[in-house]
């Protein structure tokens, strides 16, 4: 288990896609606790996916439930997505988003409001679940990840969509 | 280094940028930062560029001659000093919206920035539209602010509340929170 650094633009590894797990090796499993490690060691940090940390196979981490919105709405908790592919999504809503890979800004990203995701967890069996708001923005991102896409590439207008973060402090 | 402030001003068409990029290219000007919009049909563009020997506007200023005169733009420079530059907002604070609407009628925006200013609340972005109707015309005003720390939050609703009484808006404060991912 380690916190491993995380991999910031633009280093040319997180615009490429990520390879499929094929099964959940003890390998595997090693990258999932260091993920869990990298993104609980992140302040406010609710998801993270491999190619952040420069492994580039299809795994992502979300637990919204540590943030203040996350936690007032409808969430799974600590979820690890292990190929995971969104099959539906529904609805509209934009979130301020902020990338722990492109830390100098934060952005108004539009997603899906709900999505049906399919994918392995943990114990290597199949899942299907259901997600919505703040959780769902979380799963969305998260899998762009996998296939090299940043939030950047989601910015409609850089006038009212993205926002150079301020430093505190 | 030098640093200098552009603003262009003008009615808005298409090659405004082409020419003021090419002017700052030809000059060997560098754009550090820039941004511009449309209001009401004039386009206005506000740049940050350096200069790796230029230190005064004198040898800038001529070179965009041309473009004032043929695309009619007010081009105005200013030389900036070296602490002048920020690349990192100073400025902490918790970053809230503002939302404020109601009926058009003068005075919104001062009433409400005023209190801010006193209550040393920096405005990081601003807005301010009029929708709606021609016969019933509604004032949007949209703020991104850093609230300081420390600041009354009763206190500033109270005032908020007074404003909102005056001229009948309504007027919404919250954090913006901002998924870390």
């Amino acid at each position: 288990m380690a916190i491993l650094p995380i991999l910031k633009f633009p280093e040319p590894l997180l615009k490429e896609k990520s390879a499929p797990v094929e099964s959940v090796t003890p390998e595997i499993s090693g990258v999932i606790d260091d993920l869990l490690d990298t993104m609980r060691a992140s302040p406010g940090g609710v998801g993270i996916s491999a190619p952040q940390v420069g492994v580039l196979r299809r795994i992502v981490a979300v637990d919204v439930s540590a943030s203040k919105r996350g936690s007032r709405e409808e969430n799974h908790g600590l979820l690890v997505l292990i190929n995971p592919e969104i099959l539906a999504k529904g609805g509209r809503q934009v979130v301020r988003e902020g990338c722990m890979s492109i830390p100098d800004y934060t952005a108004n990203i539009e997603r899906a409001q709900w999505v049906l995701v399919d994918a392995v967890d943990r114990e290597g069996k199949q899942v299907i679940l259901e997600s919505v708001g703040f959780e769902a923005v979380a799963i969305q991102h998260e899998v762009d990840h996998l296939d090299g896409i940043l939030f950047l590439d989601r910015v409609s207008s850089v006038k009212t969509d993205l926002f150079r973060r301020k430093k505190y402090r | 280094m030098g640093h200098f402030s552009v603003s262009v001003v003008g009615r808005d068409r298409p090659g405004i940028v082409a020419e003021v990029s090419r002017v700052l290219f030809e000059q060997g000007c560098n754009i550090e930062d820039s941004t511009c919009t449309i209001l009401s049909g004039q386009f206005a563009m506000i740049l940050v560029i350096s200069h790796p020997k230029m230190a005064g506007v004198g040898d800038l200023n001529p070179a965009f001659e041309e473009v004032r005169s043929k695309m009619g733009l007010m081009v105005t420079l200013h030389a900036l000093k070296d602490d002048e530059v920020v690349h990192e907002k100073a400025f902490s604070g918790q970053p809230h919206i503002i939302s404020v609407y109601g009926a058009d009628r003068p005075g919104i925006v001062y009433m409400v920035t005023k209190e801010l200013a006193r209550r040393k609340v920096n405005i990081t972005d601003l807005n301010t539209q009029v929708v709606g109707s021609k016969d019933r015309p509604v004032y949007v005003m949209v703020l991104e602010v850093d609230l300081p720390e420390g600041i009354d939050m009763k206190e500033l609703e109270r005032e908020f509340d007074r404003i909102r009484k005056e001229l009948n808006v309504s007027i919404t404060l919250r954090p913006i929170e901002t998924m870390e991912l």
